[in-house]
């Protein structure tokens, strides 16, 4: 309502300044008379004409084309009427001074309506020059904004700035529906129920709608489509308080197709997300199943075979231990294969509490060499942990899982008889664990991958899922603690853990 | 074994009571099993059983509770089977007056020998001034500790916490318990205190303290006193 008189306001104004251009260039010639009268018997007045022509060129550059016309015909008139002889007459009498006269006229005239032009062109390459610069400025703000909500506040800001109106954008859901009504509620526009139809309309057909427009004029708002190549990413829909002249139009369509663009391309980016991420989870799901219908059949046909056979007949006291140790075996392998499923569902589904305490490390690498005896029977363990070691603060049971699977690993490619280091100290804040064994190390594709679920070296013997060292690095890091892997320059792994692990606060006196 | 000691199994899964019951058996153990925690509690009362192996997880009642009652008035050893990563359960179980603990799967050999060490323990005459094991003796009245007839310089801090372990030798004492008996209710979170003296403790005590035969941690729940 308050826009009315203002719009009414702004073309008062502008008539006030022409007409008082018109006025001010009768004063001004006025008064350039005035001052070459003193002048008109001494000089002559082939000098006045020049002064009146430098006068009217002056003020050609700022007035507009009808205050010039008017300089320019006065300025003619009062040189014939108050210069050329006779005076104080519009008679001219030597055929020279007719053509004279002619001459300033023309003179006069195409000096102002030159300039005025030369002015016109230089406002409106201003113009263009801003307009490029608000759409490079567009652009740079879009390719820099990431994900939608920021394009929409770069997008929102900029058309605010150049149009001087506050515009609101539906989207699409990515289902080719509009999101819904309340959404836009929520964005603290407050639009009508006739407004989301007209704005559902607009999306449908992609034809912009509302005031100003050839469709649903009658509306408040007026709505436009954001069409990018291969989507629609949704809608806009402003107020405008005058329709668009010509150029600025063209403007505001060049505004609109850059910020669909944006638009269209976070879409197009998000379902490509979607799309990798459903490839991924499937991707797994299959390797899951396979390995684990694999992995377990092998220990069952195990326990199976053997329990039947030693039920089936009659066999030697050799026979029959060997067959119970194969049953054993494969029980333990069973178990493990269970423990670390167990594990990676612990950190699969972001349950994994971490239960931290005081603990003396010694105990930890007791525990883990205890378990896991037989399996490094064949190898020479060398153990170092310094005398002065602190206690340390970490969850026993995730470091012992730790501890066994990178242990486990070691006695599983590492030759027999050779040594399997295990070097554990303090340092900065940190307890470092590093493991080391003289198996043939890891390929470049294997240090890259060893870390991800699933994920097997190709000649391992072992089987498993593929899983051990991924709940190393799982529960490392619910550690806040990192670990890494590098082959030995001789031969061999080097796995490296670091935890933080601040030293206790008070010293225990014993 | 002269006489047969009685054994009673609470556990709600078949194939679990009829491997033990062949396992017992085989070591000469009479077995008697109940599926559920209200049979248990009745088997205990009519069978005064030497030692009971119970399961946590029953489909009538809580393992704990089934524990607490049986404590009211049965003093012998209690053994706990327990599914993995359960360590809250097994220490409120240790808590709560169970001897010992195994977690499923585990291996028969380990049961037996859980059950051998924990009935000895609890026939052994516990107030006798001087404990034995191995080359240590441990004198409580004169505060004496000797190994291999050498007098070891123990604090005070150490000889109680080397008291209370050897008085319970072969049961499970959990962090809690010991901070509390030794050092008193306020230091109860404390584990540092424990790990610090047990450390020293062991390389007083133990032949090679790196790898202990006294002082035995169980990860995640306490200490018990070997042989």
């Amino acid at each position: 309502m308050s826009e009315v008189p203002k719009i009414k306001q702004i073309s008062f104004l502008t008539f006030i300044s022409k007409v008082n251009h018109y006025i001010l260039s009768i004063i001004v010639i006025g008064l350039t008379v005035l001052f070459c009268l003193p002048l008109s018997g001494s000089q002559g007045y082939h000098l006045v004409s020049f002064i009146l022509l430098f006068v009217v060129s002056v003020l050609a550059t700022f007035m507009g084309i009808g205050p010039i016309l008017l300089a320019s015909a006065l300025s003619s008139l009062v040189w014939n009427f108050f210069f050329i002889p006779p005076h104080y007459t519009f008679h001219i009498e030597s055929t020279e001074d007719i053509l004279m006269f002619g001459m300033f006229f023309t003179i006069a005239l195409v000096n102002g309506v030159l300039t005025t032009r030369v002015r016109k062109q230089e406002r409106l390459a201003r113009s263009r020059e801003e307009r490029t610069n608000a759409l490079f400025q567009l652009t740079k703000e879009l390719s820099k904004a990431s994900g939608t909500g920021e394009i929409l506040h770069v997008a929102t800001r900029e058309i605010k700035k150049h149009f001087a109106v506050d515009p609101s954008f539906i989207l699409q859901d990515g289902n080719k529906n509009l999101s819904s009504f309340d959404h836009v509620q929520k964005a603290g526009q407050l639009l009508s129920q006739s407004d989301f139809l007209m704005a559902k309309w607009v999306f449908e057909y992609s034809q912009k709608a509302g005031k100003f427009t050839n469709t649903l004029s009658a509306n408040e708002h007026t709505c436009y489509p954001l069409k990018g190549s291969r989507l629609n990413p949704g809608i806009l829909i402003t107020e405008h308080t005058r329709p668009l002249s010509g150029d600025k139009n063209i403007f505001w369509d060049t505004f609109l197709t850059q910020i669909s663009s944006s638009l269209e391309r976070e879409f197009l980016e998000e379902l490509a997300k979607k799309a990798r991420f459903l490839d991924e989870s499937d991707r797994l799901y299959k390797t899951l199943f396979n390995s684990i219908s694999h992995e377990l059949r092998i220990p069952v046909s195990t326990i199976l075979g053997a329990s039947d056979t030693l039920l089936n007949g009659d066999h030697s006291e050799n026979t029959r231990s060997a067959l119970y140790n194969e049953i054993l075996t494969a029980s333990v392998r069973l178990n493990r294969l269970i423990g670390n499923l167990l594990n990676m569902s612990r950190l699969e589904s972001g349950q994994l509490s971490v239960r931290l305490d005081w603990y003396d490390i010694n105990d930890l690498v007791n525990k883990v060499t205890e378990d896991l005896k037989d399996e490094l029977k064949p190898f020479t363990l060398v153990v170092a942990v310094p005398e002065d070691m602190p206690l340390v603060w970490i969850d026993f049971g995730l470091m012992e899982q730790v501890l066994y699977n990178l242990l486990y690993n070691a006695c599983q490619h590492a030759p027999a008889t050779s040594n399997i280091r295990l070097n554990i100290c303090h340092k900065n804040k940190e307890l470092m664990i590093e493991i080391l064994d003289r198996g043939p190390g890891f390929s470049e594709e294997a240090l890259k991958n060893v870390f991800k679920k699933f994920f097997r070296v190709e000649i391992s013997k072992s089987g498993g899922l593929g899983l051990g060292l991924s709940i190393v690095k799982g529960f490392i890091e619910a550690h806040k603690g990192s670990v890494s892997v590098e082959n030995r320059k001789d031969r061999g792994a080097r796995f490296m853990i670091r935890i933080p692990s601040e030293l206790m606060n008070e010293k225990i006196v014993t | 074994m002269n006489e047969k000691e009685t054994i009673l199994i609470i556990d709600d899964e078949l194939p679990i009571r009829r491997l033990l019951e062949i396992t017992l058996s085989a070591s000469g153990y009479k077995v008697i099993h109940s599926p559920t925690g209200r049979e248990g509690l009745i088997d205990a009362a009519t069978h005064h059983p030497s030692l009971i192996i119970l399961d946590l997880g029953l489909p009538d009642a809580d393992g704990k509770d089934v524990l607490k009652k049986l404590r009211e008035w049965f003093f012998k050893p209690v053994i706990i089977l327990s599914v993995r990563d359960s360590e809250d359960e097994i220490i409120a179980a240790l808590d709560n007056g169970a001897n010992d603990y195994l977690t499923k799967p585990f291996r028969s050999g380990e049961l037996l020998a859980r059950i051998r060490a924990t009935i000895r323990s609890s026939e052994k005459k516990k107030d006798e001034p001087v404990l034995e094991f191995g080359t240590l003796s441990i004198d409580m009245l004169n505060h004496i500790v000797k190994k291999k007839d050498e007098t070891l310089k123990l604090t005070s801090t150490e000889f109680s916490l080397l008291n209370l372990l050897a008085k319970n030798q072969g049961r499970v004492l959990t962090h809690q318990y010991i901070l509390k008996e030794v050092w008193g209710y306020g230091y109860i979170e404390q584990t540092q205190y424990l790990r610090v003296f047990v450390a020293q403790l062991r390389k007083k005590i133990e032949d090679n303290p790196s790898k202990p035969k006294l002082l035995i941690t169980e990860s995640g729940i306490g200490y018990r006193f070997g042989e």
